[in-house]
């Protein structure tokens, strides 16, 4: 089975917001959950760069290690979902996140945030494969038609890569090889425990 | 992070890694003085360091980019206080269970005099009783959270659990205010008679004289023993309720890590006096004979308040006495 | 197409799927998910109120249902020009689901914000839903046959007492071409050359400064051919925000080339991040810098002597002018330091193929025109127009903005730039199958007054209309001041925002002074907000292009043909029915219609597009649009996968209907659809066969000048039998050269019957047999010649570029030295530009307005952005209109970063509360704002002015409320782009 990553190459980001409108759409995430979002790092400098983040769907997730229902579950492509059903919104695992995905609909008070949203790597939920019940809760599952998440497949300069880590790997690499230069795989080493090295 | 404070260490990031190489020209080459991600991490600071950046929507938290140090809590809390919080309960119930193998129930020497005393008005009984009650369920509910996924899960399986764990937050979440403030009630009914000083001092060296039949050091209304489970559950509780509410209202609490501090606090506290409230419940009930009167009708029989509490009882004598002979006593 | 999505076992979620029916927990419903974002909720209650049948269930419209079929149709994105294709998955008249396009050439899937949320568009909770008009102040609903006979019948009685040019006719840049030039036509049938629409304020300077240079007012290459350049230069272009599915194929370019990326811009954009060299420069100084450039590279020897004399006429007269720009004298006026300018234009000379791309930082401007005429200069100086990798790469703005610049939604055009002039309309006559003479009867006479002519209908109808920056003014001026009969009266607004030029405040007592204001569009627009009026405002209902078919052109002249997706949504209707219903009712439908092919719409009869396009077939010989008939692009659409990534010609193995063709039939498409043009991806390009898309420069202002030839000397297209340069093809021609044998019977009969006793004089823009282009190809030839582009473009106000400074200029010190032009009269209105800059300069604004203003484009928003700014997905990206402001300004000003502030301006007292976004992307004394807000005005909040459920999600101060007077003086574009402000924290 292939081991899914995503993989900003931000040298070609230029945070045009097409994953986050992407994700919008494919799962009609309401206003105010940003399951992607592109953050500017050295915002109008010269080493400004823009990375486009979502859930890692991280080796060993720190999410699913603080989830006091256990409601996190790995699949066999290696994404990290979860389970809006044991969901109790207790909000610890945004705080274990090292790349803020989890998302709730409601302000954080009181701990009425209702059910976590995050990142699916459009694939889903528990439920069954493309049901309406799981398009309700978690979205479109795109994995399950054999298609990849939207905000990488519509990333404007290709820069969002998502796929087999390996292969989006080798694909980074080879640009970076082409061009001379690369500001590396953001996150890989957090999410990962190892970056892309060229 | 402030803007400033960004931008200064952006700056730092573009001054170290952009001109390191002399130029001849002042060239703005933005390619060549891209920043790097690896290079990023160390300017700022290794693996505790936060890179965050602008973002566009109005959620503030959305601008961190990278936070790897939340794994470090992540292990914290999945690892070391899960495993902290059982043994705090595990262990203390193994040394009660220990104590009472060995030390037995603890009698009253004199056996019941069947006089019996006013020891806890109501007002103290109902502080305490809301204090005890919801300090249990926030207890067992918080330790949910913690152990909850490897103790209960197993047993009632994930639905009922989820269920459970659901109600249990609500729960944990509501039931913190009647208990804040039975602590505030507590503390100003009981404080006068918690105040330390050196007959406790006695009492702590012949540890109470738990350990030892016949053996009863002198006390006021609260002995040692009780004070420091006073002072536990008034310092612990406040310590608790202040992590709490921060908890519960994360925009006060400040950063991620400010959040992720007491919450760590919170999950200490709770253990410590989980483990202690164990060994008071133990005390207080099958542990020794004579002493749940205290809080159950708030009678307790006068020999075992001699034993425990002499000071105090001569003090209620003495009262009662004056009282008998200033005031007609009325009829009965 | 009707397809099954493939499903693939369902993948194993481990031990929870099997425990999954037996959840306790309540399940997250639809309803509290959308509850949770509040504004959706209200999106749904508003499309309760809409009439049974013509909502449309919006809960979860994003769910396929993988048991039923699914259509698939392809359109193209309603966003900007580069012409992203958009698959739509259709379940039950719903437009569930959107997939990326990777068959297409252009985009390969991608998609910017505003192209990924586009189906949004569809659901439209904010959009209008049925036809509505103000009475006394309230919008109440109304049917369309009510508002159309209403309106119709005002028309009349405008027309009756001021005129038919007093009523103006905004059109679209979002029109397909088919609705574009429709509404031209419409414009003619009524009467009225006072027809324009967004190119006015995006490009116009850029046709114009182009098209007398070289030819055509076009971009020469492709966004895909950038990845053949070796240097590229933006120069006030930020595609990265503007056009950022184009970057995909710059930053390729830029990576596999190792390619120069230079950005010349004020303010550090998304794009400058990428670049290789960037270089800050004060705004509006664009020609002394590319002067500066040019001084480098004829003092080094860097040009490109043998190109400059094969092919271009009047270098040397800009070798002399640009001598006074020295490095000290251009460092002065730009901040811009010799060596750096020196090494710029080293690099764009010498590391070639060099290409120059430029858009509304280069075009808004007082010097709009010359700034695109000196970047025309150092392109020919460096022999860099013409082939792969070079070229001027004009991004154009909106989706077909090309096509309705094309299709002469222009007021000094008809369709495909045949000018005003009785040639034009006898051509178009012909095409259209009336007689001159009805249209000489739509036009006003205009009497004698404020010391001119009287003109004649015929006369009038030659005369160049009002532009759509001065429409306000045109409303409000003495009459004696506008030259026609009496002043504007109505404005007729389609697809156009009201907040995209400046002055806001005179925009808005222009509003309130219209006898009639009719907007037509899928939002209300500022159009509908802006202003205090009460009776006389009606809104119609169109839809976008997704729910209609037709063609657009996108930026490089590829044309697409678009596949409606879904029905018209709510009551909405087509601009091609709703032009056509209004024509009825204004007596002309009948003539005006009747090469169409009609059929039963949505509430009446329309033409059908396909039927259109065949009539601009048959008429647009001038620009090449008579070979991309509907059935060849919808070919093209078909196949897009067989398109090559960069030279977007179709492979060998291409299906036989698009073999050898390039994707699009960039136009110029010679000839008949028969003749199977390939369409031309590269313009002026001589290493190619006419035939495979080859050309020469445009020979349109003469044959010689001052004894000097203006024909090509020793440059043709491969393949041509005439080894020089050459005029026009006209019959005479064909006859001198002997090749008129070649002509068929039919199309000899053709040319006679146009041409009368002057056959000869036939050339190959009328000749509506297509003989003459025909025969001129397959002679290796250009049908309208080989001549040299022109570094002196003599009938301009700058024949060579020089410096001037901004109307509003932050170094009055420099003005004296550099003044802008003179005050004239152009487009029926006055231009004082120079008495306000004089006035500027004596009261000393610059000190009491330290901080120079400039404006530009956000990435999730378009335009005027009531349709991105009512889009959710987009909306709640950027939340609040912002100024952006340097760190030191702010500091000064004890303004801190998403603080509010007031941004003055100098004119009118004007004034507007906007959020401070602090950032070094602009340096110290610049400031920055992005032109789509609106829906609040001065501090005042607008949104009750819209019509219940129909106001955009976000609202906010327009920028051009701030900006001020300046008109260049060739197309009458704005000055959007530099004016002075002051800020203050509020």
């Amino acid at each position: 089975m292939a081991r899914m990553k995503f993989l900003c190459d931000a040298d070609r980001c230029i945070e045009c917001q097409a994953c986050v409108t992407a994700c919008k759409n494919e799962h009609e995430v309401p206003w105010g959950i940003n399951r992607r979002r592109v953050v500017t790092i050295n915002d109008g400098l010269p080493g400004e760069r823009s990375v486009s983040m979502a859930c890692m769907h991280c080796t060993d997730a720190p999410c699913a290690a603080v989830c006091p229902v256990a409601c996190f579950y790995t699949t066999d492509d290696g994404v990290v979902l979860h389970n809006k059903d044991t969901c109790i919104g207790c909000g610890y695992c945004s705080y274990a996140c090292p790349f803020g995905a989890p998302q709730y609909p409601q302000t954080a008070n009181f701990g009425t945030r209702g059910k976590m949203d995050k990142c699916t790597y459009c694939s889903g939920g528990p439920e069954p494969d493309m049901s309406q019940a799981e398009y309700v809760k978690y979205g479109a599952n795109r994995l399950a038609e054999g298609k990849l998440p939207l905000c990488a497949e519509m990333c404007s300069t290709k820069a969002l890569l998502a796929g087999d880590g390996d292969i989006i790997a080798d694909i980074y690499r080879e640009r970076v090889v082409t061009r001379g230069y690369g500001s590396g795989a953001w996150g890989w080493r957090t999410a990962y425990g190892d970056t892309v090295t060229v | 992070m402030t803007y400033l404070s960004r931008l200064f260490v952006a700056l730092s990031v573009v001054l170290a890694f952009g001109l390191s190489a002399p130029q001849v020209q002042a060239q703005v080459n933005p390619t060549q003085s891209s920043v790097n991600e690896d290079a990023m991490f160390q300017a700022l600071g290794g693996d505790s360091a936060v890179v965050s950046g602008r973002v566009t929507i109005p959620d503030r938290g959305a601008g961190t980019l990278i936070s790897p140090d939340n794994k470090s809590w992540a292990a914290l809390q999945g690892r070391t206080l899960h495993t902290l919080s059982i043994w705090a309960v595990i262990g203390m119930i193994a040394i009660l269970t220990l104590f009472y193998l060995i030390r037995g129930k603890i009698r009253i020497d004199s056996g019941m005099s069947g006089r019996t005393i006013l020891r806890f008005n109501w007002v103290e009984r109902f502080a305490h009783w809301t204090l005890a009650s919801t300090f249990i369920i926030l207890a067992l509910t918080g330790l949910n959270l913690i152990i909850g996924k490897s103790v209960i899960l197993p047993i009632f399986g994930e639905a009922a659990f989820g269920t459970l764990s659901a109600y249990g937050k609500i729960a944990h979440n509501y039931l913190a205010w009647p208990f804040m403030a039975s602590l505030v009630m507590i503390l100003l009914l009981w404080i006068v008679h918690n105040i330390p000083e050196k007959l406790d001092l006695d009492w702590i060296k012949q540890a109470g004289g738990l350990l030892k039949k016949g053996v009863h050091p002198p006390a006021r209304k609260f002995n040692a023993g009780q004070k420091l489970i006073f002072w536990a559950v008034v310092i612990g509780g406040a310590g608790l309720s202040y992590t709490g509410i921060m908890m519960l209202f994360p925009a006060e609490a400040g950063t991620q890590a400010d959040w992720q501090f007491y919450q760590v606090v919170h999950a200490l506290i709770a253990a410590a006096l989980s483990a202690i409230v164990i060994a008071h419940i133990y005390i207080g009930s099958v542990g020794m004979e004579g002493a749940f009167d205290a809080m159950g009708s708030g009678e307790v029989d006068e020999n075992w308040a001699k034993e425990h509490h002499s000071l105090w009882v001569e003090e209620v004598k003495a009262t009662q006495k004056r009282n008998t002979t200033q005031v007609t006593t009325p009829a009965e | 197409m009707l397809v099954k999505r493939r499903t693939r076992e369902a993948a194993s979620t481990g031990r929870l799927s099997q425990m999954a029916s037996g959840m306790a927990a309540k399940p997250l419903d639809r309803r509290s998910f959308l509850r949770a974002s509040g504004l959706t909720v209200g999106g749904l209650a508003a499309l309760t109120t809409v009439g049974a049948g013509m909502t449309r269930r919006v809960e979860a419209a994003g769910f396929t249902d993988m048991s039923q079929p699914i259509e698939v149709k392809k359109n193209m994105c309603t966003h900007c020009s580069v012409g992203c294709s958009v698959i739509a998955e259709v379940q039950n008249g719903v437009w569930v689901g959107q997939e990326p396009a990777y068959g297409s050439p252009i985009n390969r899937g991608t998609h910017c914000a505003k192209g990924a949320s586009v189906r949004e568009l569809v659901h439209g909770d904010r959009r209008i839903k049925y036809p509505m008009k103000k009475v006394g102040g309230e919008w109440q609903r109304i049917s369309w046959d009510q508002a159309l006979d209403e309106i119709a019948e005002k028309m009349g009685e405008i027309r009756a007492n001021s005129g038919a040019d007093s009523v103006y006719l905004l059109g679209s840049a979002k029109f397909s071409n088919e609705g574009a030039y429709l509404f031209r036509k419409f414009a003619a049938f009524w009467g009225t050359n006072n027809v324009d629409h967004q190119a006015r304020i995006c490009h116009s300077t850029t046709v114009a400064g182009v098209a007398n240079t070289w030819g055509y007012g076009a971009q020469t290459n492709s966004y895909n051919d950038i990845r053949n350049a070796k240097t590229v230069i933006f120069m006030g272009s930020n595609a990265a925000e503007a056009h950022p599915v184009s970057l995909q194929h710059i930053l390729e370019g830029k990576e596999t080339q190792r390619a120069n990326v230079i950005v010349l811009d004020p303010r550090f954009t998304r794009t400058a991040a990428h670049a290789t060299e960037y270089v800050r420069f004060r705004p509006g100084t664009d020609i002394a810098v590319i002067n500066g450039m040019l001084y480098h590279i004829f003092e080094n020897g860097w040009e490109d002597t043998e190109y400059i004399a094969q092919r271009v006429y009047g270098m040397d007269q800009v070798r002399e002018v640009v001598k006074d720009y020295t490095p000290d004298v251009v460092e002065d006026i730009t901040g811009v330091d010799g060596e750096t300018l020196k090494r710029v234009a080293e690099q764009f000379a010498k590391e070639r193929p060099s290409t120059f791309i430029w858009c509304m930082g280069g075009t808004q401007h007082t010097v709009g025109t010359a700034n695109v005429r000196a970047y025309n200069i150092l392109l020919l100086a460096t022999g860099n127009v013409g082939g792969e990798g070079n070229g001027a790469n004009i991004f154009r703005g909106h989706c077909n903005v090309q096509g309705a610049t094309d299709f002469g939604l222009d007021v000094g055009n008809l369709p495909c730039y045949y000018g005003l002039g009785a040639g034009a309309w006898r051509h178009w006559s012909r095409v259209w199958d009336v007689p001159y003479e009805y249209f000489v009867s739509r036009f006003d006479a205009v009497p004698a007054k404020g010391g001119r002519d009287a003109r004649t209908p015929e006369q009038n109808m030659e005369i160049p209309g009002i532009t759509s920056t001065r429409w306000f003014d045109a409303v409000t001026i003495d009459a004696d001041e506008i030259d026609q009969q009496d002043n504007i009266k109505a404005m007729i607004v389609f697809g156009h925002g009201g907040n995209t030029v400046p002055r806001m405040q005179d925009a808005q007592r222009g509003m309130n002074a219209l006898d009639l204001l009719v907007v037509a569009d899928p939002h209300p627009t500022t159009f509908a907000a802006l202003h205090s009026r009460t009776d006389n405002t009606y809104l119609l209902p169109i839809c976008t292009q997704f729910e209609c078919s037709g063609s657009r052109t996108a930026s490089n002249r590829s044309i697409q043909w678009g596949e409606k997706i879904v029905d018209p949504i709510f009551e909405s209707d087509n601009d091609y029915a709703v032009i056509h219903a209004l024509s009825e009712r204004l007596g002309f439908a009948d003539e005006m219609f009747k090469n169409y092919e009609m059929v039963q719409g949505k509430f009446g009869m329309e033409p059908t597009p396909e039927s259109i396009l065949r009539e601009i077939n048959r008429g647009g010989w001038s620009t090449g649009y008579t070979g991309q008939s509907p059935e060849r692009l919808k070919a093209h659409m078909a196949n897009q996968e067989h398109f090559d990534l960069v030279t977007l010609r179709a492979k060998p193995d291409a299906p036989a209907e698009v073999q050898g063709d390039y994707y699009g039939l960039p136009w110029p498409c010679w000839g008949t659809p028969e003749l199977r043009h390939p369409g031309t991806h590269i313009l002026y390009n001589t290493n190619l066969h006419p035939m495979e898309g080859g050309g020469a420069f445009r020979p349109r202002f003469g044959l010689e000048r001052d004894g000097e030839t203006l024909l090509a000397e020793g440059s043709w297209p491969q393949g041509s039998e005439i080894q020089d340069g050459y005029p026009e093809f006209t019959y005479a021609l064909l006859e001198e050269l002997g090749w008129d044998g070649d002509l068929t019977e039919q199309e000899r009969s053709v040319i006679e019957a146009i041409g009368g006793d002057n056959m000869g004089g036939v050339s190959w823009s009328i000749d509506l047999s297509g003989g003459i282009q025909r025969v001129a190809l397959e002679h290796g030839c250009v049908p309208f010649g080989n001549g040299k582009a022109r570094a002196i473009a003599w009938n301009l106000p700058d024949p060579i570029p020089v410096h001037r400074e901004p109307i509003y200029s932050s170094r009055p010190d420099l003005v004296a030295a550099y003044p802008t032009n003179e005050d004239r009269r152009q487009q029926r209105m006055p231009n004082i530009g120079k008495s306000v800059q004089q006035d500027v300069v004596e009261r000393n604004v610059a000190s009491d307005f330290p901080i120079i203003l400039t404006s530009g484009r956000l990435v999730e928003y378009e335009g005027g952005g009531e349709e991105t700014r009512s889009n959710p997905w987009l909306a709640e990206l950027k939340q609040d209109m912002f100024v952006e402001i340097n760190p030191e300004d702010a500091r000064a000003r004890g303004i801190v970063d998403g603080g509010w502030v007031w941004v003055t301006g100098p004119e009118g007292g004007s004034r507007a509360r906007v959020k401070a976004l602090v950032t070094e992307r602009v340096n110290r004394g610049l400031a920055f704002m992005p032109f789509h807000f609106a829906g609040w005005f001065q501090g005042e909040d607008q949104r009750g002015n819209y019509p219940a459920g129909t106001d955009p999600i976000v609202l906010g101060e327009s920028v051009n409320v701030i900006t001020t007077y300046g008109y260049d003086p060739v197309t009458g574009m704005h000055e959007g782009k530099v004016t002075l402000c002051q800020i203050a924290a509020a």
